[in-house]
């Protein structure tokens, strides 16, 4: 009874220190004089605006109600400029019309650039992840061979992408191996991302497989495993399971240094962030939204590994 | 030396060095094991008779001399060791089973990804070897929830589950707790009357006098005794050796 009313004003003094942090933030606007404006972010997430549908060219509109169907026959041109998707209708049949007129306008909702970078940043990040674990293997295996010209490989590969600033490396990637070997933006980020995190990733296995006693790679062997064998059934389920931790740690990294590749201008949600301010005069807003974007992408990241860490812990 | 077919293991001139050469391992080993023969290996910690047991499956290499498994020269450069290694069971001190699967799976693991047999045999064949070792009711059981006497039977029938002709036993009841050992022990000595080859390196002196048909005393590498479990304790032919035995008797 007495350790759980104990609990109870812990929790009570958290709820209220994130209540005055919020406030603060609050008061601080305050202080500089400025007006929170949250609903002008909402069209940049998503944006429920009526679209409006606009002549390509002067012309006559015909308009077929029962097949729902508005044509404008475009002078000086041989095929008609046909509009099927609308809402209401903003000309009537017989009309003469103007470039730039308003035909008809479309209430969908529409996907706004926040989200779009959204998803350009989860691209990255998953493309990113999955080469990167593999680099990581390779690498984190090759560090811990008996084959000196592997293990040397290895050891310099980890130092130096290690002892360089990722900014530094998307740079070089985009500006100097991105142009020797011609690859698109996109691919350059990923590909630094890649070897970036794959440094991380090898050093990451490294550690867990030489955390496995020796005892298990022998009792395998001594069954008859070659090592390969070994390492797959034995020694790598093992490893893996232990690395989960540190695992989560270097691929929530990844989705934060994904931000990086804005500088080579790839619309990331980084990059969609900034185009957004500038067109949305709420910087405050804008930078909060995009920091709980990235938030959202990372608890589900987390939670995700959690889980995982869950289900094979059975064994324990 | 008379009837060679009737030797499984036979060792020549055995040489091993750890740290560099700075430390003489085995010096100039020579023995025979026959085939369903039971030699057991005591001596003083450090006296090399695990290190002597770990090179007749290659788990330590040699510097030099020759270990010949079965008709086959482990150190011939043409010799596959993980071929070589599926006929020679081993049983660690520290069990060594996988944590991550069931007792069972330990037991299947190695014939269903290494000799490749189909399921079904396998599945029986470990059920079968599960029942001989007095734990059918622990197939589902992981290596954590065990007990180590349990382990350690375990990994023995994880050992036999490839059917080997040889068993490599290294201190396997050193980590138990004693009320436990009696059932190792147990499973040994009715592995030993079924005919096994074993080699077994041990403490255990009454298992030694009861199941050994003979006994080596190795001291700081050398292989100084190698005699009948009844002449190794009652007349004990070598002077270090009688003193080793007051130590512990």
């Amino acid at each position: 009874m007495h350790a759980k009313q104990k609990t109870w004003l812990w929790n009570a003094v958290f709820v209220g220190i994130v209540f005055a942090l919020s406030y603060s933030v609050y008061f601080a606007s305050q202080k500089i004089e400025y007006n929170w404006r949250w609903e002008r972010v909402v069209p940049y997430i998503i944006n429920t605006d009526a679209q409006e549908i606009t002549a390509p060219g002067d012309g006559t509109v015909e308009i077929d109600e029962r097949s729902h169907q508005l044509t404008l026959v475009v002078d000086g041109e041989t095929t008609p400029f046909v509009v099927k998707e609308y809402t209401e209708l903003q000309v009537s049949d017989g009309d003469l019309i103007f470039e730039g007129d308003t035909l008809a306008t479309l209430e969908q909702w529409q996907i706004g650039p926040l989200i779009d970078g959204l998803i350009v940043t989860i691209e990255i990040s998953v493309y990113s992840l999955i080469i990167a674990l593999v680099l990581g293997l390779v690498i984190g295996l090759m560090r811990i061979s008996a084959n000196p010209l592997l293990r040397n490989m290895a050891i310099l590969y980890i130092e130096v992408i290690r002892g360089t600033p990722l900014l530094v490396q998307i740079f070089i990637m985009y500006f100097f191996i991105g142009t020797v070997m011609d690859l698109e933006r996109f691919t350059a980020g990923v590909i630094a991302l890649s070897v970036f995190t794959g440094a991380y990733v090898a050093e990451i296995i490294r550690s867990g497989i030489q955390s496995i006693p020796v005892g298990q790679m022998e009792a395998a062997r001594s069954l008859g495993m070659s090592y390969p064998k070994a390492m797959t059934f034995i020694i790598l389920p093992q490893a893996f399971k232990r690395t989960l931790p540190p695992m989560a740690g270097q691929f929530i990294n990844l989705i934060k240094d994904s931000s990086l590749v804005s500088v080579i201008s790839i619309t990331d949600l980084t990059k969609a962030g900034r185009e957004v301010v500038s067109g949305s005069f709420a910087p405050f807003e804008v930078w909060f939204t995009v920091a709980l974007l990235y938030l959202v992408l990372t608890s589900a990241l987390s939670w995700a590994i959690q889980r995982l860490e869950k289900r094979l812990s059975a064994s324990d | 030396m008379t009837d060679t077919a009737d030797n499984i293991i036979v060792a020549t001139d055995v040489e091993k060095y750890y740290n560099n050469g700075a430390l003489h391992a085995l010096k100039t080993v020579n023995t025979t094991v026959k085939r369903g023969e039971v030699v057991v290996i005591v001596g003083p910690s450090g006296s090399g008779k695990s290190t002597l047991l770990r090179t007749l499956n290659q788990l330590e290499t040699i510097e030099s001399g020759t270990i010949i498994v079965d008709g086959v020269d482990m150190y011939d450069r043409n010799t596959n060791i993980n071929k070589l290694r599926e006929n020679v069971g081993m049983v660690f001190q520290g069990f060594n089973l996988f944590p991550h699967k069931t007792a069972l799976e330990n037991v299947m693991l190695a014939p269903l990804k290494v000799a490749k047999r189909p399921l079904a045999e396998v599945t029986e064949h470990a059920r079968e070897l599960m029942y001989k070792v007095g734990l059918a009711d622990r197939m589902e059981n992981y290596p954590s929830q065990l007990s180590g006497g349990q382990m350690q039977r375990v990994a023995i029938a994880r050992a036999l589950a490839m059917r080997p002709d040889i068993m490599l036993f290294d201190e396997p009841t050193s980590a138990l707790d004693p009320e436990m050992v009696g059932e190792v022990l147990d499973v040994m000595k009715s592995l030993a009357a079924e005919g096994m080859t074993m080699v077994v390196v041990t403490h255990e002196m009454g298992f030694a006098r009861e199941v050994a048909d003979r006994v080596l005393f190795m001291e700081e590498g050398a292989l100084l005794v190698d005699a009948s479990p009844d002449v190794f304790f009652d007349t004990p032919p070598h002077t270090r050796l009688k003193q080793f035995l007051s130590k512990i008797l």
